[in-house]
């Protein structure tokens, strides 16, 4: 058997005192596509912020390629971190500069990667989401969807080994949310690891190898989307599913 | 890190206390060798406030403004007595006495009465000239008046800290007695009938009647002592050694009444030649000057106001342990005592107060005292700056690697700057005006010019008038610029 790539222990995260993730255990293997549906306010971008400590987990583990991020120092942290590219609801462009800027940034400042090779490897990457004659174009300039476009195509330039996404296409236009899971879609096909927490329903479906249920702090079912869709295990999940495929 | 800058902390503290011992152990060099001190470093540093003809005055010599009159031909004899080179340092007359206090010049010579007062503070040589006051009034009121006691129910001026002045206010009755800085003003103040008559020395009076064809000028009859109505050098106290070898040379000066046979005619030659082109274009190397030191001080006092006001405001969001706690509380104390004290008291406190333990030149001390108040009004622009970025820029730069130093350097300052521009911008305009306060403590900027421009050709309002439309042109053409950067920034 495979080593997980990303193993959660017993994740707990409170804000205040209330608690948002109460007792999380879930392991994540190379390749693997895991999608997280749950209601509103169940926890599922907060956990996502677990795993690459934007948010730091009140207690429990959330290990990264065997090595438990909780314990080590930010400077290991910041290592690991570009291992995880993470992809935000609200795109989160840097708008002082370019498109081509963006992802060139991290590359360069982080890695130390010449500037010639990180043009190349941005123009690659641009090609990939099919917007590399935007390269030098602001964000301001771009539709949602190209805009959801090149932060993927920034977190893919750190050539990271997980991909996290917080509700990619919530905030965008009906129209645009096709050429968004269109390229997720590519990405899962050539093998990338990724962690998706959506409302796309049609992707989780079509895409996911697992689908982690979530509620109330925890995750209620684990299984295969099949299983999933068709036979609930819970209350929580018949109850979830009776609304949103009404 | 925490190491490193607690070492810093240390380091400072050392340095305090290391500058205290140094300073009290040159204070008393100064007191048992003043002589000595002055005769070894070769120049003789003179303070004086050349608004007040002839004592001292700004005559244009050979195409150069330097400062000219009879005291400076004193200070002259007295160096040349001394083996040494006269240094002529100009500043207010209320500032001469707190910078002989704190070395900032070796001696006094600015037509100052040796009251008792002033003699309880400083050394005074013995007198080198005896003269008496008269009041000057506009020519068109010269009947109404006919000594001190004629300005029952209206107001005369003097200039501020001077004996005139508190001896106006003790032998009038009903009489109103307004202070000012510069006799220029007064005689401005008298012109355009705010005062009805100004008290100066009799030299000064006959200097702008002789001048001025709309003034005349009228007998004061005040009842004065001698030692109210002469003029003697100053030296900080306890310099005795350089006390009695000035007055080797003061001795000669009334013994030969050198005063009134060649300082006196000397000095009324340049008042002559001073006074035969008053046209503002004339003087445009003066203001050209003044331009120049005016924003020399608010570019240095912005650059280095941002880089304070950058650490400042990164002091004050400062989150986590005991030290950073102590550096954030630091930095709020720091922000809004500036904040809170005027920047007047700021640039004297600098020029003054520092001088104690480092001696800095004028201009430094002005470029010092701007940049440490900019710095505070900076830092709370910036940190409003940065809390206007969006956390999810920071998230998603942490995201990718970026450690906490590179996002704030990549990310959020770029954003942060962007927002503030305008508040910079501002700021940065208010600054080319407010430097003109360090015009008190004798940097030749744009107002110090035009008041040596005013009491040169004893005109008050054309000066004023030409650095109005000079202020104008250097603020506007700032917000020119600042605006077609601000939006070349404009990307979203």
């Amino acid at each position: 058997m495979t080593k997980p790539i990303i193993e959660v222990k017993n994740l707990a995260k409170e804000f205040d005192g209330n608690p948002v993730l109460k007792d999380i255990t879930e392991q994540v293997n190379p390749g693997q596509v895991i999608v997280v549906i749950g209601p509103s306010g169940s926890g599922k971008s907060t956990f996502l912020r677990c795993l690459n400590l934007l948010e730091t987990p009140t207690s429990g583990q959330v290990a990264f390629d065997g090595q438990d991020l909780t314990t080590l120092d930010t400077k290991r942290v910041n290592e690991l971190r570009e291992q995880m590219g993470m992809v935000f609801q609200g795109f989160n462009l840097f708008p002082n500069m370019s498109v081509l800027e963006n992802i060139k940034l991290a590359p360069m400042k982080v890695k130390g990667v010449s500037d010639a090779d990180a043009t190349k490897r941005a123009h690659e990457l641009l090609q990939q989401v099919n917007l590399d004659d935007h390269a030098d174009a602001f964000p301001s300039s771009l539709s949602g969807g190209q805009k959801q476009r090149v932060a993927i195509a920034r977190a893919l330039a750190m050539d990271p080994k997980v991909m996290l996404f917080d509700e990619p296409t919530s905030a965008l236009d009906p129209e645009m949310v096709g050429e968004v899971l269109n390229v997720m879609q590519d990405l899962a096909t050539q093998g990338m690891t990724m962690v998706v927490v959506t409302h796309e329903m049609g992707f989780a479906k079509s895409v996911a190898d697992r689908i982690w249920f979530m509620a109330d702090g925890y995750i209620q079912e684990n299984s295969t989307p099949d299983d999933f869709f068709a036979h609930p295990q819970t209350e929580r999940a018949q109850d979830f599913l009776s609304k949103i495929l009404m | 890190m925490k190491k490193k800058l607690l070492f810093m902390l240390a380091l400072v503290v050392t340095l305090l206390v290391g500058w205290g011992a140094t300073s009290t152990t040159t204070a008393q060099a100064a007191t048992d060798n003043s002589l000595a001190r002055v005769q070894k470093k070769g120049t003789l540093v003179m303070g004086t406030s050349p608004d007040y003809p002839p004592y001292e005055f700004q005559a244009t010599v050979h195409g150069k403004s330097q400062v000219v009159g009879m005291d400076v031909a004193v200070g002259q004899k007295i160096a040349k007595g001394l083996g040494v080179k006269l240094v002529v340092k100009s500043m207010s007359f209320d500032s001469l006495l707190v910078a002989l206090q704190t070395g900032k010049v070796d001696m006094v010579i600015s037509g100052m009465n040796p009251t008792p007062a002033r003699k309880k503070n400083v050394d005074f040589t013995h007198l080198y000239y005896q003269g008496g006051y008269s009041i000057v009034v506009n020519k068109s009121e010269k009947g109404l008046y006919k000594d001190k006691d004629s300005f029952k129910g209206k107001t005369i001026g003097a200039q501020t800290g001077s004996t005139m002045y508190n001896e106006s206010k003790k032998q009038t009755t009903n009489t109103k007695v307004k202070g000012m800085t510069s006799v220029s003003d007064l005689i401005l103040a008298l012109q355009s009938h705010k005062l009805a008559g100004v008290a100066m020395e009799k030299p000064s009076a006959q200097a702008y009647v002789a001048n001025n064809k709309q003034l005349a000028m009228i007998p004061s009859h005040f009842n004065l002592s001698a030692s109210d109505t002469s003029a003697a050098v100053a030296f900080k106290k306890g310099s005795s050694s350089l006390v009695t070898a000035a007055n080797k040379s003061v001795d000669q000066i009334r013994k030969q009444d050198l005063v009134n046979k060649d300082y006196l005619p000397a000095a009324g030659k340049y008042l002559k030649t001073n006074t035969v082109n008053t046209s503002m274009w004339h003087y445009w190397k003066a203001f050209l000057t003044g331009i120049k030191y005016t924003l020399i001080i608010t570019v240095c006092s912005v650059f280095f106001g941002f880089i304070l006001g950058v650490l400042l405001s990164l002091a004050r969001m400062a989150q986590g342990g005991v030290f950073k706690t102590a550096l954030r509380w630091l930095a709020t104390a720091y922000v809004e005592f500036i904040r809170g004290t005027p920047m007047m008291v700021q640039v004297m406190f600098v020029y003054f107060g520092l001088g104690l333990i480092v001696n800095l030149p004028a201009l430094t001390s002005g470029i010092i005292a701007i940049s440490l108040n900019s710095g505070a009004y900076i830092a709370e622009y910036i940190r409003g700056g940065i809390n206007s970025v969006d956390d999810g820029q920071t998230e998603a730069a942490r995201s990718l690697g970026l450690t906490n130093t590179a996002t704030l350097r990549y990310v959020v300052l770029p954003q942060a700057l962007k927002n503030i521009w305008p508040s910079l911008g501002n700021e940065f305009i208010t600054l080319i005006k407010d430097s003109s306060i360090v015009s008190i403590i004798g940097v030749s900027e744009l107002i110090f010019q035009s008041n040596i421009v005013r009491s040169d050709t004893y005109r008050g309002v054309a000066p004023i008038a030409v650095i109005m439309v000079l202020y104008f042109i250097m603020t506007f053409t700032a917000s020119r610029i600042l605006n077609y950067f601000e939006r070349r920034m404009q990307h979203d």
